[in-house]
C-alpha cells in the first residue's frame, strides 16, 4: 500500500486508540493508520474498554465512533474520559460520525470532541485533521496547562502575550478563550469588550451567548433572558442557548419558563443526561409531575451507559410515583436501584428512606417500619457522607414516623448550612408543606436568618473598623456552627485575602485561603466568584516569589 | 383538521433517506474492501461504480440537510476558517476518486485569505459541485477562492461543455434536465448560500459558461 508522504506531524511516536464496534471496521481504520507510520494502536469494541484502556494508558489521539452498537455511546465515552481526567490537554479526541451536521444533535452539554470526522475518510483527510489540531494544541498549551492548574493569572498572561502576536488564524480562538477567561475571574467588563469587539466584525452565537452569561452573572436575569431568546429564535438548534435560558429564568424565580426551555431542549436532543436531570427536579417543584416522570426515566435509562449515573434519579422517580399514589411503581423503581447499585449504601438509605414513606401511604405498617429501622441504621453508617436532598428524605422518614426530635436536629442543621441558599430552602418548605407543616417551616427557618444577618453584620463592621482578627474570630465561631454556609467561608476569605495584602505575604494565612477557597467550590459558590479570589490569591503569591 | 397520511410524507420521506443512506454507507465500506483485492480497484467498472455511489451518498445528504432546514430543524454553525483549510478538505476527500479518473483538480487559494462559515455545509457544497463537474469535464478541474468585495468568493471550473442554457437561465427552481439532472446540487448551494448571511447580505450563487476553459463555471460568494 502507498504510504502518504506527511509534512510535520511525526506520527510514529503518537499512540492511537481505536473505538469501534464492527470488527471489520476496525481493521480497516488499523490499516490506514499503518499507512500513516502510526505503529502504537490499541483497539477497543465499546465504551467499557475503551475507558478502561484510558485508564490504563493516556493516549494522542482517540478515533471513537459515535454509534457503538449496545453499551455506551460515542457521546457517552468521552463524557466520562472528560469527567475522569483520562484525556491529556494536548490529546486529540476525534468523533466518527455517520453523517455530516450531525454534531449539534448529539448535544453534549460540556463535552465537545476536538474534532467530528464522517465516515468514510480517508488517510489524508485524517492527517490533515491531526495536523490542524496538533498545531492549535501547541499553540494554546501553556494556557491550557495555567487553566489545568488553576492558575488565572498566569493563563490570563499567556493569552494576552499571545495576543500580541497577532496570528491571524489563532485570534478570534485566543478572543474566545481570553473572554472565558475574564468571565471565570468575574472580570466582566473585559469579557464584555472582548464579545462587543468579536460581534462589530461578526454575528458570532459564542460571543452573542457571552454577552447574555455575563449579564446573567451580574443578576441582570432580564437582558440575560432577552439575549438567550433572541439567539434561540435565530439559532434553534442552539442547545446551549436553552441551557442558559432556562438558568435565568430559574435565577429570577420563573420556573415555569426554564422548564419549558428545558423541555424544549430535551426534545431536540434527548441524549444529554444532565439536562433531563434538571428539566426532572424543575417540573418536580413545579408540580409537573408527568413532565417529571419522563425526564426522570431518561435520566435512569441514561444513566446506565453514563459516568452521570445517580442513585438520586431513581428516589426522583420514585417519589414522583408517590406522589400521583402509584405506590407499585415507586417501589418497583427501588426494587430496581436496589439491582443497580449493589451494597452501595447510599443507594439504600434513599431506597428505605422511601419505603418508610411508600408503605405507610399503603397502609403496610409493619414494612415501613421495618425501613425506618434499616434507614436509621444506615443513617448512623454513613454520617455526614450523606448528601443534602437524601438528608431530606431521612428528615421526611423521621417526621411521617412521629420523630420530631431526630428529624428537627437534622433539618436545623441543614438549614443553617444553607440558609443563604434560597433554592435549597424552598425545598424545605416544599418538604414540611407536602407533610402538612407549613408553619414549622417559618419557626425553624426565621431564627437562623436572623442569627445569620447578626454575625454577617457584626463581623462586617469589625472589618470594617480594622479589627481583622476579631471578625475573623466572629466568622470562625459562626463556621463551627454552620460549617457549610457559603456566606462565611466568602466573609473569612475576602479577610484573609485583604490581610495578605495590607501586612504582607504569610505561608499560613496563604494556606488558610487555598483551603477555604476550594472548600467554598465544594459547595457550589458560583465558579466566577471562585476564579476571582483564586487569581487574588495567585497575584499574591507571585509577588512574593519574584521578591525571593 | 385534516390527518390525512400525505401529511406526514415528508417525515417518511426524511426518515427514508436515513435509512438509505444507512444501507449505503453498508455498500460503501464494502466496496472499499473490494478495492484491496489485486487489480479490482483500477478496473473503470469499479471506478464506475466507486463514483456512483459517492455520488448517492452526496445526494441523499443534500437532501436531509434540505429536509432539516424545512422543518426548522437546522441551523448553521458560523465560524471563522482559513479558506486553504476547506479547500484541502475537500482535495483530501476527492483525490482518490479523480485520479482513478485520470482528472486533474487543481488548487489555487492564497494562505491569509480566511472566511466566515459553516464549514461542514460548505464542504458538502463543494464536494457535490466538484462531483458534477467531474461527470461533464474533460480532465481538468480548478478550485479556487479569492476575494472578492466584501464577500469571499469560491469557483469551480472545468473543461467541459458549460451548463445548459436552460438551466443558467434560472437557478432559483431546479430543472430537471435529461437523465442524471435533478438540479439538485444547485438548489442545494442556492439554499445554502442563503444561510449564510452577514447584516442584510446574504451569500450567492452564480454560474455561467465563462471559465478559463470556456466550460462551466461555480461560484459561490459568501459574505
Amino acid at each position: 500500500m502507498v504510504k502518504i508522504a506527511f509534512m510535520n506531524l511525526n506520527l510514529k511516536s503518537k499512540k492511537f486508540l481505536i473505538v469501534e464496534d464492527l470488527a471489520n471496521m476496525r481493521k480497516a481504520i488499523r490499516e490506514l493508520l499503518y499507512t500513516l507510520d502510526v505503529q502504537h494502536i490499541v483497539e477497543a469494541a465499546n465504551g467499557l474498554t475503551a475507558i478502561a484502556a484510558m485508564k490504563r494508558e493516556r493516549f494522542d489521539v482517540v478515533l471513537c465512533d459515535y454509534n457503538l452498537g449496545e453499551g455506551k455511546n460515542g457521546q457517552q465515552v468521552l463524557e466520562e474520559a472528560r469527567f475522569r481526567k483520562l484525556l491529556p490537554y494536548n490529546a486529540i479526541f476525534i468523533m466518527v460520525t455517520a453523517e455530516q451536521n450531525q454534531s449539534m444533535v448529539l448535544g453534549a452539554m460540556e463535552s465537545k470532541p476536538d474534532e467530528y470526522l464522517t465516515k468514510p475518510f480517508n488517510g489524508q483527510q485524517l492527517l490533515m485533521r491531526l495536523e490542524r489540531n496538533q498545531t492549535k494544541k501547541e499553540f494554546f498549551a501553556n494556557i491550557e496547562q495555567a487553566i489545568e492548574a488553576e492558575n488565572y493569572s498566569l493563563a490570563i498572561q499567556y493569552c494576552d502575550s499571545k495576543l500580541q502576536e497577532d496570528n491571524r488564524k489563532m485570534h478570534l480562538h485566543l478572543q474566545k478563550i481570553r473572554a472565558e477567561l475574564a468571565v471565570n475571574t468575574g472580570d466582566f467588563k473585559k469579557a464584555d469588550n472582548i464579545y462587543r469587539e468579536v460581534l462589530a466584525a461578526r454575528e458570532l452565537n459564542w460571543a452573542r451567548l457571552g454577552l447574555g452569561v455575563i449579564a446573567y452573572l451580574q443578576n441582570d436575569y432580564e437582558s440575560a433572558i432577552d439575549v438567550f431568546q433572541k439567539l434561540i429564535d435565530s439559532q434553534p438548534m442552539m442547545l446551549e442557548a436553552y441551557d442558559w435560558l432556562a438558568k435565568a429564568h430559574e435565577a429570577s424565580g420563573d420556573y415555569l419558563n426554564a422548564q419549558a426551555a428545558l423541555n424544549k431542549a430535551t426534545n431536540i436532543s434527548p441524549q444529554a443526561i444532565l439536562r433531563h436531570k434538571k428539566l426532572a427536579t424543575l417540573a418536580d417543584k413545579t408540580g409537573h409531575l408527568e413532565i417529571a416522570e419522563k425526564a426522570y426515566r431518561s435520566a435512569v435509562n441514561l444513566g446506565k451507559n453514563s459516568v452521570h449515573k445517580s442513585s438520586g434519579d431513581f428516589s426522583g422517580l420514585a417519589k414522583v410515583y408517590s406522589k400521583t399514589n402509584n405506590s407499585a411503581a415507586a417501589l418497583n423503581t427501588l426494587k430496581d436501584m436496589r439491582k443497580q447499585y449493589v451494597n452501595d449504601p447510599e443507594a439504600e438509605l434513599r431506597a428505605a428512606a422511601l419505603e418508610t414513606e411508600v408503605y405507610q401511604q399503603i397502609g403496610d405498617e409493619e414494612m415501613s417500619e421495618q425501613a425506618y429501622r434499616t434507614a436509621q441504621e444506615l443513617c448512623e453508617k454513613l454520617g455526614d457522607k450523606i448528601p443534602n436532598d437524601l438528608r431530606m428524605d431521612v428528615v421526611k422518614a423521621h417526621y411521617l414516623k412521629g420523630n420530631d426530635e431526630s428529624a428537627n436536629a437534622i433539618l436545623d442543621q441543614l438549614i443553617k448550612n444553607n440558609i443563604d441558599d434560597e433554592h435549597f430552602i424552598g425545598n424545605v418548605k416544599a418538604m414540611l408543606g407536602s407533610i402538612g407543616s407549613e408553619h414549622h417551616a417559618d419557626a425553624l427557618i426565621a431564627p437562623i436568618k436572623q442569627a445569620l444577618i447578626e454575625i454577617n453584620n457584626k463581623g462586617v463592621d469589625l472589618f470594617k473598623r480594622g479589627k481583622l482578627l476579631e471578625a475573623m474570630r466572629v466568622f470562625e465561631e459562626a463556621a463551627e456552627i454552620m460549617p457549610e454556609n457559603k456566606t462565611i467561608m466568602i466573609n473569612m476569605i475576602k479577610i484573609l485575602i485583604y490581610d495578605l495584602k495590607k501586612s504582607g505575604f504569610n505561608q499560613h494565612k496563604f494556606a488558610k485561603a487555598q483551603d477555604l477557597i476550594k472548600k467554598a467550590a465544594k459547595y457550589g459558590v458560583n465558579p466566577d466568584k471562585i476564579g476571582n479570589m483564586l487569581m487574588q490569591l495567585e497575584k499574591m503569591s507571585a509577588v512574593n516569589e519574584s521578591k525571593v | 383538521m385534516s390527518t390525512s397520511p400525505i401529511n406526514n410524507f415528508p417525515t417518511i420521506l426524511a426518515a427514508s433517506i436515513h435509512d438509505i443512506k444507512n444501507s449505503l454507507s453498508t455498500a460503501r465500506e464494502l466496496i472499499a474492501q473490494l478495492a484491496k483485492l489485486d487489480g479490482v480497484a483500477e478496473t473503470p467498472e469499479f471506478r464506475q461504480l466507486e463514483f456512483e455511489a459517492t455520488r448517492m451518498n452526496s445526494s441523499l445528504m443534500q437532501l436531509l440537510i434540505l429536509y432539516k432546514i424545512d422543518s426548522s430543524l437546522f441551523s448553521p454553525v458560523i465560524d471563522e476558517y482559513q479558506v486553504k483549510d476547506i479547500l484541502d478538505d475537500v482535495v483530501a476527500q476527492q483525490k482518490g476518486v479523480l485520479a482513478l479518473g485520470g482528472i486533474g483538480l487543481i488548487v489555487e487559494c492564497a494562505d491569509d485569505l480566511y472566511c466566515y462559515c459553516d464549514s461542514g455545509l460548505i464542504n458538502t457544497l463543494l464536494n457535490s459541485i466538484i462531483n458534477n463537474a467531474q461527470r461533464y469535464c474533460r480532465k481538468t478541474i480548478v478550485l479556487s477562492a479569492y476575494q472578492s468585495g466584501d464577500s469571499v468568493c469560491f469557483q469551480v471550473e472545468d473543461d467541459g461543455e458549460g451548463y445548459p442554457a436552460e438551466l443558467i437561465a434560472d437557478l432559483s427552481h431546479p430543472v430537471a434536465n435529461g437523465p442524471g439532472n435533478t438540479g439538485l446540487g444547485l438548489f442545494f448551494a442556492a439554499t445554502i448560500a442563503e444561510l449564510h448571511g452577514n447584516g442584510t447580505k446574504n451569500g450567492i450563487v452564480r454560474i455561467d459558461n465563462d471559465s478559463r476553459f470556456e466550460g462551466a463555471r461555480f461560484r459561490l460568494f459568501l459574505p
